[in-house]
């Protein structure tokens, strides 16, 4: 059955269900919800042939590859080439595509009247569409027709909410980085295709000894700028917390838990399958771009009281993560240990996998109570658990998995890039020992860091007394919403409960790399279905480890509940607070909650506070009116890199406006220079 | 003819371009102009002479009449219906005009140019003396501020350009004589229409006063 | 007999920690030249919370709720997962980033739990506790893998089942690693310099100011399970950077020494806490993370030392 199911035409079918789902969105546009209905319809049923398509495609391990010969021009072909990594994408798109798609019906529904759904369904489907074209292509050209068309359409849905000039503002700060990215991977593909002549990327890989040495660290350079940007490293990272906000939560969610993941995906795709060999300064330079993204990320997530804003930095922490994996990956293969080099790249897919979905999560749940509330800011929430449940504990589950905490799929493959950094750390001499050094380190503080910032979301979200008086008013969100979160979270336990099986497929996708096909595994399957490094150096068992706090959890409610003082009465009483009534000013802010761990790094993060006060009396000056404290936080990215930037780019245009002076002699004299000039280097 | 009378004739072209530089009346401006055209007309016709090309015949008397005859009296109206006597303004002073000029004749003749003007190496010296020609008339263009001047240097390249190409052995294909007799056509017409609209629009011909486009 | 062993490790850690602390707290009581209570006193104190009835805010939830019992469980699950008296057991949960990571869960639940009720000190203690563990986290690992370093597995029975002394070049790093790690481990344990376990002041509480809602039975769980984890990382603490006298093999012997052993190092942790506590005084709050950074540095200089 399976080979029914992987030939080509299935993969052509699985597109063109995402395209008549975006064309006939359009076509209905007219009637709200029956182009919501039509939207989701395709879409759901595209990502669940996705899902089929690729999971049957890994089981099978084979790999796919065709080619489409447009007539016209000899260097752009529409070709295709899926290979298990590729595979692999298209299962992390699909998935969390399916569980957008049937958030979406729900979520959509506060649209209505306001904006043209079928508008929204259109680039919706071409967005998801466009993702799988860009994770299968394998010519130049079009991987970058691909990459164009998900960027504009993911452009369109960052403004769908149009009345929010700051959605604007976003979208087009969104676009100017794209496109900025854009360019410097369409330089890096012309350099390429100065030495082998085609955009092929088959034929890239095979005549790779083609490119001397300085031009492979220029393209090196430009393909970290630009699929950095996608991806979202520091500095390049900017528009991210501006769009994730202005976009609509499903498609928050899929831009943060997929869309930046393409950027990683075409790292994988060309340091370690297509620009082999490389030299070991760029493993090193990709380690500590995770390292610096990630506790960066971080640091600027404990300072957000937006919770978009605050969940789209974590986005980036999570890319450092990944990209400390792929980095560990990269040095080792260079330095010849490819075992190890599988391990990292595992770390890092699996990282990957593991972050769409908690991510996605996270988004989801957030957007259900800014949908009720009408507001991002979270000092405006407080007590939403007694109001949406069922929300709640979506929300926690996200935390708990983001925050690695066992048993939920964060945890392992945070385990496994710290098995690759570890194995760095003993079998490395000192100089790359110290690198690996700072990488374990930033992991591990970030890990801290993150439990930090997520214990002030959930907890100020959802504990407590409501800080504002909206609360009262909100629901639970719609079933399909629900739907869509449930499954979600059901699949981060899921996931973390099968790691050790799902570790082996990822070995397998790593393997069908062609770097790695003598590669011997240095994980193996232990007994209890866990993960177990090479020379006993470590192991972990997922179900052993849930088994084992299930038991004792029951067994201690148990006995505790009806063995011991089984008549306890429980009262219920106001929480105490010295005989007042506690309002909502009483409770912790999110602000307070974060400003101790901020001052801590307040080297980086440099926080300052000012304080204005008004007098009812100017003279007297005893008793103020109203006092003014601004609590701010320097982002040092736009200090030290994008200020400077600014200045230097007008400055320069400035000196270049003389040029055009609106004499037209001035201008034919130049016409008469540069012909004398041209003439002159000609003949 | 051989080729003493053409050198000759180019050396006629080379010395009106100069006093087009030089000078500071539109109206003699335009007589030199005549005077450059009727040059071009004569090589014209010694080619016809030379290939017995009906078409060129065709060329010659057109620009016979255009050129030499109707464009002059043309220019000589616009002057008198607008005053425009003087045509003074130029960007830099006279001897750095010559000085320029003597720069632009070096260059021409230079050995950076010897592929190009030895494209028929019997007529390596008219050729070497039209290039300078062309350039001359660039350097007009940039160097004068009277709009009418520019279009008097634009003419001038056009008429260098034609040398150019007549003796660097192009001027056998039909295609390209149909070619000359419509530029010229449209460069008459635009231009005396440009110039009077421009004239209406601004109350003058100075190009320094026309910065009003620019912002 | 395996499954005897097993019994013991599972029941021995809650069963000791209110011992330790009741001696702890005597030997501060010695100090400050009073009679003190007795040792056996937090035995009886949890009895008597036991069988208290509880007062519970109407702005908690389930999470208020439940934590007691999430966090008891965790210290179970760990205190049975690491060396305490023999190292030839073995378990699937006693990698390392498993044990600090299944305690991160329980500082996360404690931390919501304190938010739960609403009162100001529940949330200034969580954010407190939040900045310390945060920091403190690094330090653990990297200590933590110093040492399995040094004996090339990160499973903490096979870490306390190699004899350090023979790796006697390496006894600086361990030296080092050791520093670092004690120093987490008065942060982790709310001891001072970080904590002051008895107080009930804003001003000082961390801890205290998380649990300070609860009443009855869930707080002398909350109680019990914070004792539990002072055993934890003194166990770890000496057991897998001085492991002399661990049962390596099963006999009754060695178990019984082992045991002995094991009580002997402890009762000596809590000396040097009691005479710590009694001799230093609290610090203030934002010089505690300077401490936790030379914690993490020391680490670090162990783990390159190691090479």
């Amino acid at each position: 059955m399976l080979e029914i199911i992987t030939p080509s035409v299935s993969f052509f079918v699985l597109l063109s269900i995402f395209f008549i789902g975006a064309i006939s969105s359009l076509i209905y546009q007219k009637n709200d919800s029956i182009a919501n209905f039509l939207s989701s319809f395709f879409s759901i049923i595209g990502s669940l042939c996705g899902l089929f398509f690729s999971v049957s495609m890994i089981i099978y391990g084979k790999n796919l590859s065709f080619i489409i010969n447009y007539p016209y021009s000899s260097f752009f072909k529409i070709s295709f080439h899926i290979d298990l990594l590729s595979a692999f994408f298209i299962f992390i798109i699909s998935l969390i595509s399916l569980f957008c798609s049937i958030y979406g019906v729900g979520y959509l529904k506060h649209f209505y009247k306001k904006y043209s759904i079928g508008v929204f369904g259109f680039f919706y489907n071409l967005l998801i569409g466009s993702l799988l074209l860009v994770v299968t292509a394998s010519n130049g050209i079009f991987f970058l027709i691909a990459w164009e068309i998900m960027s504009i359409s993911s452009y369109f849905l960052v403004v769908y909410d149009r009345y929010d000039t700051d959605n604007i503002k976003a979208g087009f700060l969104y676009l100017i980085m794209t496109y900025v990215g854009t360019v410097f991977i369409i330089l890096s593909f012309l350099f390429i295709y100065k030495y082998i002549g085609s955009f092929e990327f088959i034929d890239i890989k095979s005549g790779i000894s083609l490119i001397p040495l300085s031009i492979k660290n220029n393209i090196f350079i430009f393909t970290i700028i630009g699929f950095g940007t996608k991806a979202g490293i520091i500095p390049f990272h900017i528009w991210l917390p501006a769009a994730h906000p202005a976009a609509p939560s499903h498609v928050s969610a899929l831009m943060s838990g997929v869309m930046i993941k393409t950027g990683v995906y075409m790292m994988i795709r060309l340091f370690v399958d297509i620009l082999q060999p490389i030299p070991v300064w760029w493993g090193i330079l990709i380690l500590i771009i995770g390292s610096i993204s990630s506790l960066l990320g971080v640091l600027y997530a404990l300072t957000e009281h937006d919770i978009k804003r605050l969940l789209a930095f974590h986005s980036i922490e999570n890319i450092g993560i990944i990209l400390l994996g792929l980095g560990s990956a990269l040095i080792f293969y260079s330095l010849n240990m490819p075992e190890l080099a599988l391990l990292g790249l595992m770390a890092s897919l699996f990282h990957t996998l593991n972050h769409a979905i908690f991510k996605s999560l996270l988004f989801l749940s957030a957007g259900s109570v800014i949908n009720e509330m009408h507001t991002r800011n979270i000092e405006e929430y407080g007590g939403i658990i007694k109001y949406m449940p069922q929300t709640a504990m979506f929300f926690l589950i996200g935390s708990m998995a983001i925050s690695a905490l066992p048993p939920f799929n964060g945890f392992f493959s945070e385990w496994l890039t710290y098995q690759a950094l570890f194995q760095g750390v003993a079998q490395l001499n000192l100089s790359f020992q110290g690198i690996f050094i700072i990488a374990a380190s930033s992991l591990a503080f970030t890990g801290g860091l993150a439990l930090t910032c997520f214990v002030k979301a959930f907890g100020i979200i959802f504990l407590a007394r409501p800080r504002s008086t909206k609360v009262s008013s909100i629901k639970e969100s719609p079933l399909s919403m629900r739907i869509g979160m449930g499954f979600l979270a059901l699949m981060s336990i899921l996931f973390g409960l099968f790691s050790g099986y799902t570790s082996r497929l990822l070995e397998k996708i790593g393997k069908d790399l062609s770097i790695f096909k003598d590669t011997n595994y240095f994980t193996s399957a232990s007994f209890y279905q866990g993960i177990d490094i090479k020379n006993s150096f470590a192991s972990v068992s997922a179900p052993i480890i849930f088994v084992v706090l299930i038991i004792i959890i029951f067994a201690v409610i148990f006995i505790f509940t009806f063995v011991i003082n089984k008549n306890q009465k429980i009262k219920i009483e106001n929480t105490w607070g010295c005989g007042l009534n506690l309002n909502k000013r009483a409770e912790i802010t999110a602000t307070g909650f974060a400003r101790s761990i901020i001052l801590v790094f307040k080297g980086i993060l440099k926080p300052s506070i000012q304080n204005e006060v008004e007098y009812h009396d100017a003279d007297s000056r005893y008793l103020p009116k109203s006092r003014v404290i601004t609590i701010h936080v320097k982002n040092i990215y736009n200090y030290y890199f994008y200020q400077p930037l600014r200045n230097i780019i007008n400055i320069i245009s400035l000196k270049t406006k003389n040029i055009q002076s609106g004499n037209i002699n001035a201008y034919i004299s130049y016409i008469f220079i540069s012909l004398i000039i041209a003439l002159l280097s000609v003949l | 003819m051989n080729i003493l009378f053409l050198k000759f004739l180019f050396g006629v072209m080379f010395l009106t371009l100069v006093f087009l530089h030089l000078t500071k009346k539109n109206f003699l401006a335009t007589v030199a102009y005549s005077i450059q055209s009727l040059v071009i007309t004569i090589v014209l016709f010694n080619s016809f002479l030379e290939t017995n090309n009906f078409y060129l015949l065709l060329v010659v008397f057109l620009s016979l009449v255009i050129k030499v005859i109707i464009a002059p009296i043309f220019f000589t109206n616009l002057i008198k219906k607008h005053a425009l006597a003087f045509s003074v303004s130029t960007y830099f002073s006279t001897p750095l005009i010559l000085i320029i000029i003597s720069i632009l004749t070096f260059i021409a003749y230079s050995d950076k140019f010897l592929p190009l003007t030895s494209i028929i190496p019997n007529n390596q010296a008219l050729l070497s003396i039209a290039l300078s020609v062309i350039f001359m008339s660039l350097f007009l263009i940039i160097n004068r501020k009277g709009a009418l001047s520019q279009i008097i240097g634009i003419l001038s390249l056009e008429n260098s350009i034609l040398a150019f190409i007549i003796f660097a052995g192009l001027e056998q294909s039909p295609g390209l004589q149909i070619g000359v007799i419509f530029n010229m056509f449209i460069w008459i017409i635009i231009a005396s229409v440009f110039i009077s609209m421009i004239y209406k629009h601004f109350g003058t011909l100075n190009v320094t006063s026309m910065k009003n486009l620019k912002d | 007999m395996t499954i005897l062993i097993w019994i013991i490790q599972l029941f021995f850690v809650p069963v000791i920690s209110p011992l330790i602390i009741g001696v702890i707290k005597k030997i501060k009581a010695k100090f400050q030249n009073r009679q003190g209570s007795s040792i056996f006193q937090f035995y009886k104190d949890l009895w008597k919370l036991m069988y208290k009835d509880e007062v519970v805010s109407k702005d908690a939830s389930w999470i208020f709720l439940y934590a007691p019992f999430i966090i008891f469980t965790v210290t179970i699950a760990v205190g049975a997962s690491i060396p305490l008296f023999a190292s030839f057991l073995n378990g699937p949960t006693s990698d390392l980033l498993v044990i600090v990571y299944i305690m991160a869960i329980s500082t996360f639940f404690l931390s919501l739990a304190g938010m739960d009720t609403g009162s100001a000190f529940g949330g200034f203690g969580s954010s407190r506790e939040m900045t310390i563990s945060a920091l403190a986290e690094g330090g653990l690992i990297f200590s933590l893998l110093t040492v399995a370093l040094v004996s090339s597995s990160t499973n903490v029975f096979i870490i306390s089942g190699i004899n350090i002394l023979n790796h006697s070049q390496h006894l600086l790093s361990i030296m080092l690693a050791f520093i670092g790690f004690f120093i987490i481990l008065l942060a982790e344990t709310t001891r001072f310099p970080f904590d002051n376990p008895s107080t009930h002041l804003e001003l000082t509480m961390i801890h205290e100011a998380m649990i300070l809602e609860y009443s009855g039975k869930r707080l002398a769980l909350m109680e019990w399970a914070s004792a539990n984890k002072l055993i934890i990382f003194i166990a770890l603490g000496s057991n897998l950077f001085f492991p002399l006298g661990i049962a390596q093999n099963i006999s009754w012997l060695a178990l019984v020494i082992g045991i002995i052993v094991f009580l002997l190092k402890i009762l000596f942790f809590s000396t040097i806490i009691a005479i710590l506590e009694s001799s230093v005084a609290k610090f203030r709050f934002f010089r505690l993370p300077d401490l936790l950074i030379t914690s993490f540095i020391l680490n670090v200089i162990a783990i390159v030392l190691i090479n």
